[in-house]
């Protein structure tokens, strides 16, 4: 039951906090703005108040048991921490608020949980004392994971702008090109990091130097090339549709002026198409962060490496030490990048 | 001055632009003018070389345009096209700066020109100059797009349909201001437009193009009173054809000495103005049909002329108002002369 863990005082909180979000849903009693600004406060409060109970009750239960006695969260917590979020991202949707407002809830609310975590509130949760006992190979497997992500971005861009640009001035390419990407989108990931096992230890056998660089069957060369595979798909495609949606008009008009191919690229055409190839970079970093779990199982590392570890060994809390981080990375590269997708828009466009 | 000699442009095998052979004289507004594909844009286009011409020479200011890379071609012609063709990411005064910039003008030159051309088109005031093209007007957009073709000041002005998305009344005023602008600065405009009447109103020489090919280039005039074909005087519209002639006529032209008074009751001709004694007109005394010599009506604004109206306008108010005669004032009021109805029938079109 709810108040068997919690202590009083945290109950009455909650009942009160619910209330209040029970009245903000209602339809008449608040005013529009008044509703939301209620709702979002009062999200965030429930959250932060059923993080701090269940660190509270962790505490106490073990206070005077065995020390391999354990606390884990149970469905009431998600579905409470679930339901916080639904309530935030709706206020949010529903109204037009600007991204600094936006920012500054995110940043309270991390800001808020992080201290939680740092202060050891939740030390004795079993989550925790399983984070404890891998705290190391947790850094190294987050920093893999990052320069997984990282080493994939860096060629997608690098090979999909161009390409995008190709697909743009040439119309002959452009329909090759995007079948061989699209053909690439549709190999389910297990699959492709699979079949790229064989050629690679091949090529790391017959070419020993390039074993030494670190081209073989298994590990970071295959996983890498795959998600590059996955992610030159958005990165073509919005970089594309990025420049496609630029006005002709507006581009004569450059090209009448007295511009230079190269000024009228830089000057009008990357400036106006910079939201939309933004959006693609946004699509695929998260996607990439998503995929690299998967690369664990060939033996790339990452924090995917917890998730099927503890699915091995039906260890729970080993699974949500894995999958947990992913996601939060996945939320705040979605969000950076959306911000930085609004902030791209030229003063001229942005309305 | 601009010189097209056997201007052809193929695609395949079709000649969108067939052997035109055409002068601009320096200071002239030449219109290109046709039905649709009848080759107007593409020839404009050809001229900055945004279209490379298959045959035939074009020569701006004597020089072959082809012994020129094309960017520094295009940045000694001025080249306008619809609002739309603003950048939508610069404010006003940048898109204005586009070509000093490309010339690397030093900024102070820049900003001054910028001032320049904002006064001239009468963009100054409304701290016009910080805006975004979405905030502006059609009308005020379409004026920036002009003093942007204008900023480092060529000697030839390309102009493709600029006011083509505009409604009919800020279209009126463009014209109205462009020909101003014509006069002022002396530079030498080619301008497509599909609009007859837009055509009469602005152009000192009108080319009309059909099927690629140069049908007749002349006065606006003769090409109204010497139409050199059918397709010349079905394009002009028949029907009003004795209008657009006076639409180019100007009041001064028809102008011609009024009768005065000083008192009410005498009229010393079928029509007389009775003015005050700063010789401000007060009253018609007769010029109504159908009504005794003496009928009395009363000068207002808006039954006069001035020396730079049309005379399809002043016609127009004549009927309106249902006058023979309109006194012609100059800009303090006082009676010039006068226009009849009589004056436009007896002149020879």
């Amino acid at each position: 039951m709810l108040n068997d863990a919690s202590s009083g005082w945290q109950f009455i909180v909650m009942l009160v906090l619910m209330g209040l979000l029970a009245i903000a849903a209602l339809k008449r009693p608040l005013p529009r703005t008044l509703a939301h600004g209620v709702v979002l406060l009062a999200s965030l409060g429930l959250l932060l108040i059923t993080l701090y109970s269940l660190g509270d009750y962790a505490q106490r239960a073990l206070a005077e048991t065995s020390s391999s006695a354990r606390v884990s969260q149970g469905a009431a917590f998600w579905v409470m921490v679930f339901c916080c979020a639904l309530a935030a991202i709706d206020a949010f949707q529903r109204t037009s608020s600007g991204w600094l407002l936006r920012l500054g809830y995110i940043l309270i609310a991390g800001g808020s949980v992080a201290m939680l975590f740092a202060s050891g509130h939740f030390d004795d949760l079993s989550i925790m004392r399983e984070y404890a006992n891998i705290r190391d190979d947790f850094g190294d497997q987050f920093i893999t994971h990052l320069v997984l992500v990282g080493s994939a971005l860096g060629p997608a861009l690098l090979f999909g702008v161009p390409l995008g640009l190709l697909a743009h001035r040439h119309m002959r390419l452009r329909g090759a090109l995007f079948s061989v990407l699209n053909f690439f989108q549709t190999i389910p990931s297990i699959a492709l990091f699979a079949l790229l096992i064989a050629p690679l230890s091949a090529l790391g056998n017959a070419f020993p130097f390039l074993g030494e660089w670190g081209i073989k069957g298994i590990g970071a060369a295959p996983a890498i090339i795959a998600l590059v595979m996955y992610a030159l798909l958005p990165v073509v495609r919005n970089t594309y549709a990025g420049l496609k949606g630029v006005p002709p008009a507006t581009v004569e008009a450059a090209r009448g002026m007295g511009m230079t191919a190269r000024q009228v690229l830089w000057r009008v055409e990357i400036p106006l198409a910079l939201p939309v190839m933004l959006s693609g970079l946004r699509i695929v970093t998260v996607q990439s962060i998503g995929l690299t779990v998967v690369a664990a199982l060939i033996g790339a590392g990452g924090l995917g490496a917890f998730i099927f570890q503890g699915l091995g060994q039906y260890a729970i809390d080993l699974v949500l030490l894995g999958a947990i981080p992913t996601i939060v990375l996945a939320v705040i590269a979605d969000f950076t990048l959306q911000m930085l997708v609004v902030l791209s828009k030229p003063a001229g466009t942005r309305r | 001055m601009i010189e097209l000699q056997g201007l052809t442009k193929r695609y395949g095998d079709t000649r969108v632009v067939d052997d035109i052979s055409l002068t601009v004289e320096q200071g002239e507004f030449c219109v290109l003018i046709g039905p649709s594909g009848c080759g107007k844009s593409t020839t404009l286009k050809m001229i900055n070389r945004l279209i490379a011409h298959s045959e035939g020479k074009i020569l701006v200011g004597g020089e072959d345009i082809t012994t020129l890379p094309p960017e520094r071609l295009r940045r000694r012609i001025g080249y306008a096209i619809q609002s739309i063709g603003l950048f939508p990411h610069w404010r006003v005064a940048d898109n204005i700066a586009t070509v000093p910039r490309l010339l690397k003008w030093p900024s102070s030159r820049i900003a001054e020109r910028i001032d320049e051309l904002l006064a001239l088109f009468q963009l100054d005031a409304d701290g016009l100059h910080d805006k975004y093209p979405h905030q502006l007007s059609g009308g005020q957009a379409q004026r920036v797009g002009v003093a942007r073709a204008l900023a480092a000041d060529p000697d030839v002005l390309l102009m493709d349909e600029p006011f083509g998305a505009v409604d009919p009344l800020t279209r009126d005023a463009l014209q109205v201001e462009l020909s101003r602008v014509h006069r002022q600065t002396g530079k030498t405009i080619v301008f497509v437009t599909h609009d007859m009447d837009e055509a009469l109103r602005l152009a000192s020489r009108v080319a009309l193009l059909n099927g690629g090919q140069l049908v007749q280039y002349d006065r606006p005039a003769e090409l109204l009173v010497a139409p050199a074909n059918d397709f010349v005087r079905d394009f002009i519209g028949r029907a009003d054809l004795g209008l657009k002639l006076l639409s180019r006529r100007r009041v001064e032209e028809y102008c011609r000495p009024a009768q005065r008074t000083r008192n009410n009751a005498t009229a010393s001709a079928p029509i007389t103005w009775q003015v005050d004694a700063d010789d401000r007109p007060m009253a018609l005394l007769g010029g109504r049909l159908g009504e005794s010599d003496i009928a009395r009506t009363v000068v207002n604004n808006e039954w006069s002329a001035t020396p730079e109206m049309s005379m399809k306008e002043a016609l127009s108010r004549m009927v309106w108002f249902r006058v023979t005669a309109l006194p012609v004032l100059d800009s303090e009021g006082r009676l010039l002369g006068e226009v009849t109805m009589a004056g436009v029938m007896g002149h020879r079109p």
